[in-house]
Parts: structure tokens; C-alpha cells; sequence
């Protein structure tokens, strides 16, 4: 086979690739939003749930789901924070450095049930939480952890040394130099993360299932240890019922609020990172 | 006073990072207390096909072969698919479209599991039943295949960085040696980015070893080996899908209970041994000349 002809395999394999790609790519594209559109409107948006889902809206799943993300990100906040302090302005050790690094990464990477087991190991019968929404919430703050902390990190690291040492000079301690002239900035990256945490965070099920959530009869929960219902797990249990048409399409119309929901915070966090660079990049 | 808040602020430093560090060895140690109780009455009789709680038999050995099955499909498809298209976007689409391409898979690796299983179970599974004359869709390879398209926005974006990340420079002079273009990337640009893409690949991996909500709606649930074993279109059960579906209705503290963390406790190694390696395999990648 001559170098020409291999040359021309080559790129056609590579267009084969790309138009199967894509193809899958825009048919989840399409049918999220083929199917979802039909069954969203103001009722679907503001109503209860009843009839097993089958029939109704989701502004309970919607709000459980917004609870449950909000507390994870308010949990998860000042402890992210201060790792990302210490990583950055505390630890001199390299060696102390990979350790932190591959035990931040290793989190990072643990699968979302393990989360979910473990939490109803711990939380619900070891510490007698029960099934409740705060839970949920402490759950997912720890699998948003390392998105958090490393954004952080970066924002903070990425200020120049003459900041520091410039403040220093004038006789600013150490922590007034971090609350003063490092913490603005890296607040910045803290939000940014915590934005994209979100937007993985309120899409989680698995870890969620069996320790925060309940299916029906759940209303807006009026205190920590309580269940509620969210989207993921709304949509599972219509997806295990989707021999009922009507459940199918709540199912669908629920996906696509869900992915709206997620698609909103991500953008967020991009508009967010581009506004707030940090000052070496301005 | 001053001296004071410098050391309540240090406190504070020190003990986040404390908990931060300390919480994948908590999940690690309660996950191991957990399944002690399998592992010491059971032992290796954990390692046998049969899995019925009421017989007192825990064989994890058809759970194990679902997971690595299912995870195999996935990337036979995925790696191919991903790598090729990554060189697409990376070396042969201009790179003005590249702000959409990188938001648009941004935006796929997004959208969260479940809604993957949603269409798993109203296509995919229906699909593969008429296609294939099925019993049911909801078969290993149907739970591979969704997969493999889960997979497939990160594999594609980690590798398209790691192409990209090569300086011009380099397919510069492969240019003016006179190389074709399949040439430039198979023997100058993979070689240079074959770290990165090796720990593309195992992210990957781990990502479909533990991936759960999606794998337990199409696998079909069924926990025994198919007959004959490479019939992967026959239902089956991974380590994953069995937790999703079981350990809610398992007592605590019973055996039964404690045999499921021992596969939680496999799975949960398995995939931090592949991502230690993936950190590890990235990090070796030699100073490139600019």
C-alpha cells in the first residue's frame, strides 16, 4: 500500500468517526428535547405531583432538587476554601503536595454509588440521621469537594508572589495578607467551581436514592430530617414505570428541566470565569 | 489580637484540609468494617456464581463478569470512535469552531445519567429487542453500548487537549519533512501524546466501571452468567446495578448486606487503583521544546 492511499484511509476513518459522533451526539440532543418540549408547559412547571407522577407537574422535584444542591454548596464552600489556602499558601513539602493531590483526585474519582452507600452506612444507620434531605446534601457537598477546592486552588495560585510580598512589607500578617488580598480573588474561583459542582451535583442519583429521597406524598420539607423528592430521582421512578405513556412523557418533560436546570449552571460558571480572570491574565 | 486571628485562621486552614484529606479514607474504612463480616463467614466462597440470600450463597463472580463485559463493550466502541474524532476536531476542523465543539461535548458530558437510562430504556432496549428477536432488550450489550456513549464526550475532549497541547512547531517540521498528514499524527503527534491520551483512557475506564443509574435500567438485572457465557445479548447484572437495586432493601448488619459493601468495597478499589494511574501516567509526559 503506497503512502498516498494510506494517507486517504486514514482522513476517511477519521470522517467516519466524526459523522457517527456526531450523530449520536445530536440525536441525545433531539430527543431530549423532542420529547420534553411537548410535555412542558405552566401547570407541568407549577403543580404537584399525583397519581404516581403519571399525572401533574414537578415544582416539588424542582425545589428539592434546588434545596438539596443549595446546602451542598453552602457545606462544601469553607471547607474548599480552606484546603485551597493551605495548598497554596501553607504547604511548602512537594512530597505532602502529591499526597494531597492524589487523595483530592482519588475523591474526585470514587463512583457516585459508593457516595450513596457509604452515606447510608454512616449517616442514615450508624448516626441514626434517617432518611433526610441534609443528608443528601452532605453527600453530595463531598463529592463536589474536589471541583471546588482545585478551582479555588488555581485562582489563589495564580496571583502573583509580588502581591504577597508586597503586603507583607507593608506589615500585614499572614492571615490579613489571605483575607485581604488573596480571598477576593479566589472567591472568584471558589464560585466558578462551586457553579460547575452544581451543575453535576443536581443531576446525581445514585448517590442520593437510597438515603435523601422519597417518591410520592413528598411536599417542600419543613425541617432538615426529612425526605424530599428531586428530578434524578422522579425521573427514575417513571422510567421504571414506562410501559404508561403518560409517566413516559412526565418522565421526558422532567429530563429536559433537569438538563435546563444543569445547562444553566454550567453556562453560568463560564460567563462567571470569563468576567473575574485573575490578575496575571488582565 | 492580631497574633490570635493569624493562628484561628491557620486552625481553620489546617483543619479543612484535614477533613478534605480524611474523607477517602473514612469511605475506605467504613466501607472495609462493612464487608468484614462477608469476608470472615463467607471468605472465599465469595469468589462462586451462586447469588441467593436465601441459600446463605454470595458468589460475586456473574456481578464481576457484567461490570468487566458491559465496561469492555463500552470502550472497544468508544476508544476507536473517540480518538478519531478527537484528531478531527483537534487537527482537521479550523480552529475557530473549536469554542463550539469543546461546549457542545462540555455540555453532553453534563447531562446526567439517569437521563441516559431514560433513553436507554424508551430506544436503545427497544431497538436491540426488534433488531436482534429478543425476549427482552435489556441485555449486556444494550447496557454497553449506552455506555460507550456516555464515555464518549470525555474521551473525545481529554484527548482533543491532549493533541492540542503539542506545539505547531512540531507538525511544522514533520510538514516540511514532506510527511503526509496521517504520517504527522500517527508517527510525530501520538507518540508525544500518548500519555495523555493512556490517562484519558483510564479516567474513562473508571467512569464506566462505577457509572450506575444508566447501566441499571438496560442491563437487565438478572444474576447469573448467560449461557452460553459470550452471549452478551442475554440480561445480566453489574456490581453497580446490583447495589442500585438491592441495598435499599437489605437489613443492615445482616450477611446479605455486608456481601454487597464487599462489592462496593472491589469497586471502590478498582477504580482508585485507575485513578491513581491515570494521575500518575499524565504527570510523565516529557518537557516538550517550544
Amino acid at each position: 500500500m503506497n503512502r498516498q492511499l494510506k494517507n486517504k484511509l486514514f482522513t476517511y476513518a477519521t470522517w467516519i468517526a466524526v459523522v457517527l459522533s456526531t450523530t449520536i451526539l445530536f440525536f441525545l440532543f433531539g430527543v431530549i428535547l423532542w420529547n420534553g418540549l411537548p410535555a412542558i408547559d405552566l401547570n407541568f412547571l407549577t403543580q404537584a405531583s399525583s397519581n404516581f407522577g403519571a399525572s401533574g407537574g414537578i415544582i416539588y422535584q424542582i425545589a428539592g432538587s434546588v434545596l438539596m444542591v443549595l446546602f451542598s454548596a453552602l457545606i462544601c464552600l469553607p471547607i474548599a476554601i480552606g484546603t485551597a489556602i493551605f495548598k497554596s499558601e501553607y504547604l511548602i513539602s512537594k512530597k505532602l503536595h502529591a499526597i494531597i493531590n492524589t487523595l483530592i483526585y482519588s475523591l474526585n474519582g470514587i463512583p457516585s454509588v459508593i457516595f450513596g452507600i457509604f452515606g447510608l452506612i454512616l449517616f442514615v444507620n450508624i448516626l441514626g440521621m434517617g432518611i433526610s434531605w441534609i443528608v443528601g446534601s452532605i453527600i453530595l457537598a463531598m463529592m463536589i469537594l474536589p471541583t471546588v477546592t482545585l478551582s479555588t486552588y488555581h485562582s489563589i495560585n495564580s496571583i502573583p508572589t509580588i502581591y504577597r510580598e508586597s503586603s507583607l512589607a507593608l506589615g500585614l500578617t499572614k492571615w490579613q495578607v489571605i483575607r485581604k488580598v488573596l480571598l477576593p480573588q479566589g472567591f472568584s474561583g471558589a464560585i466558578t467551581g462551586l457553579l460547575i459542582g452544581v451543575a453535576r451535583a443536581i443531576g446525581e442519583t445514585a448517590p442520593i436514592m437510597f438515603i435523601a429521597t422519597a417518591f410520592s406524598g413528598v411536599a417542600f420539607p419543613s425541617s432538615f430530617s426529612e425526605p424530599v423528592s428531586t428530578l434524578p430521582t422522579h425521573i427514575l421512578a417513571l422510567a421504571q414505570q414506562a410501559t404508561n405513556p403518560d409517566a413516559l412523557q412526565n418522565a421526558w418533560g422532567s429530563s429536559l428541566m433537569l438538563v435546563t436546570l444543569v445547562v444553566l449552571f454550567s453556562i453560568s460558571a463560564l460567563i462567571f470565569r470569563l468576567k473575574h480572570q485573575t490578575i496575571s491574565k488582565r | 489580637m492580631l497574633g490570635l486571628t493569624n493562628k484561628v485562621g491557620k486552625f481553620y486552614v489546617y483543619t479543612s484540609t484535614l477533613i478534605s484529606a480524611f474523607v477517602v479514607f473514612l469511605i475506605f474504612i467504613i466501607l472495609l468494617i462493612n464487608s468484614w463480616e462477608a469476608i470472615s463467614t463467607i471468605g472465599l466462597d465469595l469468589i462462586s456464581l451462586s447469588w441467593n440470600p436465601a441459600k446463605g450463597e454470595f458468589g460475586i463472580i456473574s456481578m464481576l463478569y457484567g461490570t468487566f463485559v458491559v465496561t469492555f463493550i463500552a470502550l472497544v466502541i468508544a476508544i476507536p470512535l473517540g480518538t478519531f474524532t478527537a484528531i478531527f476536531t483537534s487537527e482537521i476542523l479550523a480552529s475557530k469552531y473549536r469554542f463550539v465543539v469543546k461546549s457542545t461535548l462540555e455540555l453532553l458530558a453534563g447531562i446526567p445519567s439517569i437521563i441516559y437510562g431514560l433513553i436507554g430504556i424508551a430506544f436503545l432496549s427497544i431497538w436491540f429487542q426488534d433488531l436482534f428477536d429478543l425476549q427482552s432488550g435489556r441485555t449486556l450489550f444494550t447496557a454497553g453500548i449506552l455506555l460507550s456513549v456516555m464515555i464518549l464526550p470525555t474521551i473525545i475532549t481529554l484527548t482533543d487537549d491532549a493533541f492540542h497541547n503539542i506545539p505547531e512547531k512540531y507538525r511544522e517540521t514533520a510538514k516540511g519533512l514532506g510527511l503526509y498528514n496521517s504520517e504527522i499524527i500517527k508517527e510525530v503527534l501520538v507518540p508525544i501524546a500518548k500519555a495523555d491520551i493512556k490517562s484519558a483512557i483510564l479516567l474513562a475506564f473508571g467512569r464506566a466501571l462505577g457509572e450506575t443509574m444508566a447501566v441499571m435500567l438496560v442491563v437487565g438485572s438478572i444474576d447469573r452468567l448467560p449461557s452460553p457465557v459470550l452471549n452478551w445479548l442475554s440480561p445480566g447484572q453489574t456490581i453497580t446495578s446490583k447495589l442500585g437495586r438491592e441495598i435499599a432493601e437489605t437489613s443492615f448488619r445482616s450477611v446479605h448486606f455486608s456481601a454487597m459493601i464487599f462489592m462496593g468495597l472491589l469497586l471502590f478499589s478498582i477504580v482508585l487503583f485507575l485513578t491513581i494511574l491515570a494521575q500518575n501516567s499524565s504527570k510523565k509526559t516529557e518537557r516538550l521544546y517550544e
